[in-house]
Parts: C-alpha cells; sequence; structure tokens
C-alpha cells in the first residue's frame, strides 16, 4: 500500500504530466468551466473567483509539428508548443483563454489560439511592465476591473468582494504551504529533490488550489529533516514561463550538486509572494503584481529599483550556494538582455557561474553533464586551495 | 549565390537631398562639444517634442539600421558580444547595446586620460553620452527592456522616462483599426503619458516647454507625411513609378529628420519625381512584370542587394507593412493645433502593435489596393514582433485572395543570418506558379 506521501506525489505528478486529463476530469465532476491562462502574471485569484478552474498552459512533451508553420523557429520552445497545441486540438478542453503579459512571442502564440479557437473567448488586458512610475498602479487596477468583468461574462455569474478575498486566502494558503517547503530546503532540508519540488508547483498551477493544498499538506506532514550531504550546493536561476524538463533537474544533482535555492518560475518566483489580507481585494491584487516583482525582480518587468542582479547575488549569500546555474530558454529575449548583467555581477563576487540553454526539442545532456561536472569540479579545486 | 545587377533597378535619388541624412548624425556627433543635452530613444517617433524642447535626439535603432546598411554595424556587435549578449537576441537591439557599450568606454576613457583601444574614428563608438533615456515602445516587449538594459549599462546614473503603449489585440467585438473602445482608451492612455513626458523634459531641461514649436513641428511633419502617403498612393499604378526600396531610403526622412521646411520639401521633391515618371512612364523596375508584397522588418544589411536582386527577376516590389503601415501613416489623425492625441495614435500604430486580426485588413488591402501578384516574408532571424504573425497572414492571403507567398531567411541588422540561396530558389518558384496561374486566366 503506497504511503500518504507517494499517493500525494503520484496525484500531483499526474496532473503535472498530463493537464489537460486532469481538466477535463475536473470538468466532469464539477460541470463547470476551465479557463486557459497564460504565464506569468495573470491574476488567476480572480478566475477562482467566477467558480472556474484557472490552469496556467504548461508546455507539454510533444514534438513541434504544426506549431513549426505557424510561428518562427526562432520563437521560444514555450511559444511554439502553445501554437502547436492551439493547432492540434490539445487546447480544445479549455473554454476560454486569458493573458496579462506583454511578451511579444506569446502574443503571437496566442494569436494562433484565437485563430484555432475561434469560438472561445480570448482577452488580453495587459498589465503595465513599466512598474515605476506614478500611473502604474491605477493601470494595473484598472485591468483588474477589466479582467473581473471579463471572467463574469466568461462565467456567467458575478464576482463578489467576499469570493474575492475568499479565493485570496485559498491562493495564498497554497503559496504559504509551498513556501515553507522552500525555506526549510534554503534552510538545509535535502527531503525532496529539486524535480519533485517543481511537481509541487507544477500541479498546483493546474489542480483545484484546495485539492492541491490538501495533497501539500499530507506531503509536509509524512516528510522529515534530510540533512544534506557534500554535495556542491547551487542556486537555479531563471526559466521564465515553463518549467525546465525534470530530467535537467534531476542530471544537476546527479553531477554532484544540490539544488539549494532557485529563482524559477515553477519554483520559488511562483510561490514568493502573498496577496495578503485586504479590504479592497482588486486593490490587493494590482498591489501583488507590483511587490511581486521588488521580491524577486523579472527581467521581463521594467522596475528602476529593482535589481535581478543584486536580488541574485543576495539569494547565493542567504542560501550559502556555492554557484549559480542560469537555465535559459533558448530564444527567450527578457533573458538574454539581462543575462551580461547578472554574470557581470556574479564574476564581481567570484561567484561561479554556469549557462545553460534549454530547448523543447530536447537537451543534448551528455555534454551538459560534462558542463555540470566542470562546474561541481571547479567549485571543489576552489574550496581545497582555500583550505 | 548570383550577385545582382545594376540592370533594372531605378531607385529614386533626390539630389538636393542625398546627404540629408549624414549630415544630420555628423551633427549629432558634435552635440556635448555645442553644449546641448542629448536623448537617447528606441521605438515610437517621440522627436518632434525632443525638437520643440531644444534637445537632439539619438534613435538607436536608426543608428543600427545605419551601421548595418554600411556594413559597419560589425565593431558595435562584437561589443555587444564581449559584454556578454547572445547572437539570438534581437540584433537591433544587440548593436545599439554594443554603441552604448563602446560610448561608456570612450567617455571613460576621455574622462581618465586613458588612451584607450576604442576607434574614435569608428561609426560604432561615435554616439554621444546620452543625457536621459526616453522609452516610448509599442508592440515589441522587448524595446522596453532594451532601453531598461541601456539605463543599466550606464550604471543607472542617467535618468530614464518609459511611456508605456498598450498592444491592441482586438479583444472587444468593436475593435477594429483606427475604432472601437480598446482604441480610445489607448489613445487617451498614450495621450496622457505624452503630457508626463513633457513635464518630465521640463524638468531635464530646466525651461518651459514649447508647445507652439510642437505644434509647428507637427505641421511639418503631418505635410510631409501627405506628400509621402500622396506619392506612395501613385504606385497603384502599373508599371509602378517608385518602389518598396526608395520608400525604405526615405524612412529616416519621415522618422527621425527634424520638423521643418526641408523635411517638407524633401517629400515635396519625392513625391514631383513620382508623378514625373508616371507622366513620363518611367517605371521603378525596368520590366516590371511581378508586382509584390515585402512583409516584415527591413534587412539593412541588404538594402542594395534585394532592391537589384528583384529587379533583376523583373519584380516589382511595390509596397510593405513597415513603410506603408508605419511613420507617420495617417496624417489626418494629427491636429496641428492639438497635436498631442494624433501623436499618441500613430505611436500606437507602430506596425507590430496590432493582434493579427488587423493586420490581414492591413495586408489584404494593400495587396489589393496596389495590385499585388504574391507576398515575400522576410523571416526575420532575431524580429519576432514583425515574424509573429506572417504564417498566419500567408494562409489569409491564399485564402481570401488567392495571393501566394514566400519566406527567406534574413535578418535587420545582422548579416549572418541572410540566405541568398533560399530567397533565390523560393522566388523563383513563387514567379513560376504566379505565371501558371495566369496562363490559365
Amino acid at each position: 500500500m503506497p504511503s500518504t506521501f507517494t499517493q500525494a506525489m503520484l496525484t500531483m505528478s499526474a496532473a503535472a504530466d498530463s493537464p489537460t486529463d486532469y481538466v477535463a476530469q475536473w470538468k466532469r465532476t464539477t460541470g463547470r468551466k476551465a479557463l486557459g491562462v497564460f504565464p506569468m502574471n495573470f491574476p488567476s485569484e480572480l478566475a477562482h473567483a467566477a467558480g472556474v478552474l484557472p490552469v496556467i498552459i504548461q508546455e507539454d512533451r510533444e514534438p513541434i509539428t504544426v506549431g513549426r508553420n505557424l510561428l518562427g523557429e526562432f520563437n521560444c520552445g514555450y511559444t511554439r508548443n502553445v501554437a502547436d497545441q492551439a493547432a492540434l486540438g490539445r487546447l480544445d478542453v479549455y473554454d476560454g483563454f486569458f493573458h496579462a503579459d506583454h511578451c511579444i512571442q506569446l502574443l503571437g502564440a496566442i494569436d494562433v489560439v484565437r485563430e484555432d479557437e475561434s469560438d472561445k473567448p480570448v482577452y488580453f488586458g495587459q498589465l503595465m511592465s513599466s512598474m515605476s512610475d506614478d500611473w502604474a498602479f491605477p493601470q494595473v487596477l484598472g485591468k483588474m476591473e477589466d479582467f473581473r468583468s471579463e471572467l463574469e461574462k466568461f462565467a456567467g455569474r458575478p464576482i463578489s468582494t467576499a469570493d474575492l478575498a475568499r479565493s485570496i486566502d485559498i491562493f495564498d494558503t497554497n503559496r504559504r504551504l509551498m513556501r515553507t517547503i522552500f525555506e526549510n530546503r534554503r534552510s538545509g532540508d535535502a527531503a525532496l529533490t529539486s524535480a519533485q519540488l517543481q511537481v509541487l508547483v507544477k500541479s498546483s498551477m493546474i489542480m483545484d488550489k484546495e485539492e492541491h493544498s490538501e495533497l501539500l499538506r499530507q506531503v509536509t506532514a509524512s516528510l522529515n529533516f534530510v540533512p544534506r550531504n557534500d554535495r556542491i550546493r547551487v542556486h537555479l536561476s531563471g526559466h521564465f514561463c515553463h518549467a525546465p524538463k525534470p530530467e535537467l533537474l534531476e542530471l544537476i544533482e546527479d553531477c554532484g550538486a544540490i539544488v539549494v535555492d532557485d529563482d524559477l518560475f515553477h519554483g520559488t518566483r511562483y510561490v514568493s509572494t502573498d496577496i495578503g489580507e485586504t479590504g479592497h481585494p482588486l486593490e490587493a491584487l494590482a498591489s501583488v503584481y507590483l511587490r511581486r516583482n521588488t521580491a524577486i525582480p523579472c527581467p521581463t518587468r521594467v522596475q528602476h529599483e529593482a535589481d535581478w542582479d543584486r536580488f541574485l547575488v543576495d539569494s547565493v549569500y542567504a542560501s550559502g550556494a556555492q554557484g549559480v546555474i542560469v537555465l535559459m530558454a533558448k530564444f527567450c529575449e527578457p533573458h538574454m538582455l539581462f543575462y551580461p548583467e547578472l554574470r557581470k555581477a556574479l564574476e564581481a563576487k567570484s561567484i561561479p557561474l554556469l549557462l545553460i540553454e534549454t530547448e523543447h526539442e530536447g537537451l543534448p545532456m551528455e555534454s551538459i553533464r560534462t558542463r555540470v561536472e566542470a562546474l561541481v569540479e571547479r567549485i571543489r579545486r576552489k574550496q581545497l586551495s582555500t583550505v | 549565390m548570383s550577385a545582382p545587377t545594376l540592370g533594372k533597378s531605378n531607385k529614386i535619388v533626390i539630389p538636393t537631398a542625398t546627404n540629408m541624412v549624414g549630415d544630420y548624425w555628423e551633427n549629432l556627433f558634435t552635440a556635448k562639444e555645442r553644449g546641448k543635452q542629448v536623448v537617447w530613444y528606441n521605438g515610437s517617433a517621440v522627436n518632434p517634442v525632443f525638437q520643440a524642447a531644444g534637445l537632439e535626439w539619438c534613435h538607436g535603432e536608426a543608428f543600427s539600421a545605419r551601421l548595418a546598411a554600411q556594413q559597419l554595424e560589425k565593431p558595435a556587435q562584437l561589443a555587444g558580444e564581449e559584454y556578454g549578449y547572445i547572437g539570438e537576441l534581437c540584433s537591433y537591439a544587440r548593436t545599439h547595446l554594443g554603441c552604448a557599450v563602446l560610448t561608456k568606454q570612450a567617455r571613460s576613457e576621455d574622462e581618465n586620460g586613458i588612451v584607450g583601444l576604442v576607434d574614435q574614428q569608428q561609426l560604432a563608438s561615435r554616439l554621444p553620452a546620452p543625457d536621459f533615456f526616453v522609452n516610448a515602445y509599442a508592440g515589441c516587449s522587448t524595446g522596453q527592456q532594451w532601453d531598461e538594459i541601456s539605463y543599466r549599462v550606464f550604471g543607472k546614473q542617467v535618468p530614464i522616462f518609459n511611456v508605456s503603449l498598450p498592444f491592441l489585440p482586438s479583444n472587444k467585438p468593436d475593435a477594429g483599426y483606427l475604432r472601437g473602445e480598446e482604441w480610445e482608451q489607448a489613445s487617451r492612455y498614450v495621450a496622457d503619458q505624452l503630457h508626463k513626458l513633457i513635464a518630465f523634459l521640463e524638468t531635464m531641461t530646466g525651461r518651459p516647454f514649447d508647445w507652439d514649436a510642437l505644434r509647428q513641428n507637427m505641421s511639418y511633419i503631418k505635410r510631409a507625411s501627405e506628400l509621402r502617403r500622396e506619392a506612395m498612393a501613385l504606385c497603384r499604378a502599373a508599371p509602378t513609378p517608385a518602389t518598396y526600396w526608395d520608400w525604405i531610403a526615405s524612412i529616416a526622412h519621415i522618422n527621425f529628420m527634424p520638423a521643418g521646411p526641408e523635411l517638407v520639401q524633401y517629400f515635396a521633391d519625392v513625391k514631383a519625381e513620382v508623378q514625373y515618371r508616371l507622366d513620363h512612364a518611367i517605371p521603378g523596375v525596368r520590366n516590371e512584370r511581378y508586382r509584390l508584397y515585402f512583409d516584415g522588418i527591413m534587412n539593412w544589411n541588404k538594402l542594395g542587394w534585394l532592391s537589384r536582386k528583384f529587379a533583376d527577376a523583373d519584380v516589382a516590389v511595390v509596397c510593405g507593412r513597415y513603410t506603408h503601415n508605419a511613420f507617420w501613416q495617417e496624417p489626418h489623425l494629427i491636429d496641428t493645433e492639438d497635436p498631442i492625441l494624433g501623436m499618441a495614435q500613430h505611436y500606437l500604430l507602430c506596425p507590430t502593435n496590432h493582434g493579427v486580426k488587423t493586420l490581414k485588413h492591413l495586408t489584404n488591402r494593400d495587396c489589393v489596393d496596389y495590385g499585388i501578384d504574391g507576398i515575400v516574408f522576410h523571416a526575420s532571424r532575431t524580429c519576432r514582433a514583425f515574424t509573429n504573425p506572417q504564417h498566419l497572414l500567408a494562409k489569409s492571403a491564399q485564402k481570401e485572395l488567392g495571393i501566394p507567398s514566400m519566406f527567406f531567411e534574413g535578418d535587420v541588422a545582422d548579416a549572418s543570418f541572410y540566405k541568398d540561396e533560399i530567397l533565390e530558389s523560393r522566388l523563383a518558384a513563387m514567379l513560376e506558379g504566379i505565371d501558371v496561374r495566369r496562363s490559365r486566366v
């Protein structure tokens, strides 16, 4: 009989591996709608308050075929995969699609979704990326009001302030439960691998939040503290919108490294910031959009006083990481633009760095292994030379 | 790879304006010596505002395009590469950021009195350092991030002002080109920010903004644009008196040249030349047999090359999204007495700022208006903003109008991505297909 931990992990893994199966089952059980949401800043709490299931559309494992004839081959793998999913009917389970982020490549993919799911609502409410301006908050608040109005139309029911406050509380609870696990990892708990942590986050992006929170409680109740061994401690950085392949995470930890912290979207970035108690839930949603970027700066946003490079160095010091592995999705322009600043900051502090570009179409695992092992050896040699 | 000849292309030359753009840049390089404040900006043509504020302005993309067109982009791109920018990044950004790196190095050496390796005579290193940045970038998300990075390359020591330009996705049922609630809301939102930009400039310059100068600037720009559009419309005739490459050659003028009588005269001369050719049956391509539409951003490294190559194949490239759906293209929107709203609306009309519904309308409309036989899509490797909708546009043109398309590989400012053999073979195939279709009619 599988343990509670194992059963909970299996349930979450199943959702993470096959979101459409989970969504289809949820729809059959509840009779309600599912909303496809595109990463990274759409306020899913609002959709939840409307009684629909908000699901962050994940990259799937299918080879991109038709999608290659819909977007350029130099678009990031996630957007080409989304186009492929739309064109081949793999998004049919969703009743509509909402989006908040201004990423030009993602907008191209969403135009494909509009073409191929033309009988379904597709709504883009752009949250301004420039966050240092006095007019940023009012604009974002205005967009939250637009989202509420459009979601009410989509769901066919009003969203009350009480509904929204309740949904915010449910989402905050879910984030807190995951954040505790991440904080434990940062403090030295090696009970879960980075691939397992990714399952927790990815399944949260897909599943009903209350169901997911219950599974998280089962996981944490079953866990005992496992001290780290002497593997080299690394921080994983970057990889926006979609998850790094689990086999890449496993390979990194198989090479003598242990991930002690991260700022991945399918990681700490997703759980970093609660909305908190509020008298005005829409204002709280607008506020958290701005606060989240201060907590963990994102290069897709423009906020002059939020420095991702300084954040990364501070995180490395706080977690005791000995090196940084930057995971960059190939063709991700915001990441390519900011990377030299990260490199400069880490080199100034003599923090070892390795850049790995990821692609949808598969990874050259053997050469990545060589490079990660070289990083580990380099750090070990440095350790020995300072003794 | 077969080199194009000089035989069939008949480009427009305005003798009185051959040095207009070069003189602009040479003048800008001396801005600091003349005690002028310099603003670096990208994207939207906010330069009439800068001009009215007594500033000198450097449009980053325009400089990258100039370097590429003169095959002088390598030093900037190398500097960018050494700084850490990956080759798949937008080559406009990579080139301009490389210039920023070179400019910063040059300034540092000047300040330290160190004679360094940066060659002051290299065009890429001659940009005067910015006194501040203004970012007003529609469409492409990279544009706003790029100026933020320029700001960081300069150590966050130079002030920056951001104008946010909403994308026009055609969410609502009433959404369309120049109409609908989405258009009205976005127009007002941007107009408000332009007023805030002007307040920022007053702070930066220490003097009140000259609204009369702005009104005058916009009067000149409106007239220049009207002349340009009138000249473009004459090219509906077959054979066309001017080609897409002629409009490309005048982008600098309409995009960032100072507003004034000289600018208006330039486009009056262009229109006069086009009219003269039309009246005297002088074609833009000596044996026009095919009329094509060019979609995508310009491949600046191959400006002359491409114009001659298409002409060699008896192809008149008549119009394109980048020339005909950009750069003050709706002058009727400009109220010269109160120009801010019309300016805001033009910034929203950047050709990458629309969802595919509007782009299909614009492309198909132009294909009908100009009697187009086929579409050439420039799949620019590092410009996803322009390439995003291209496959959907190709399908729409085929389905709605029966117009075939071809794609060729290149890039906006990185010559290494251009594939000549692909262009040659696909162009030949498309033209054969057009011949077959014609034979059946």
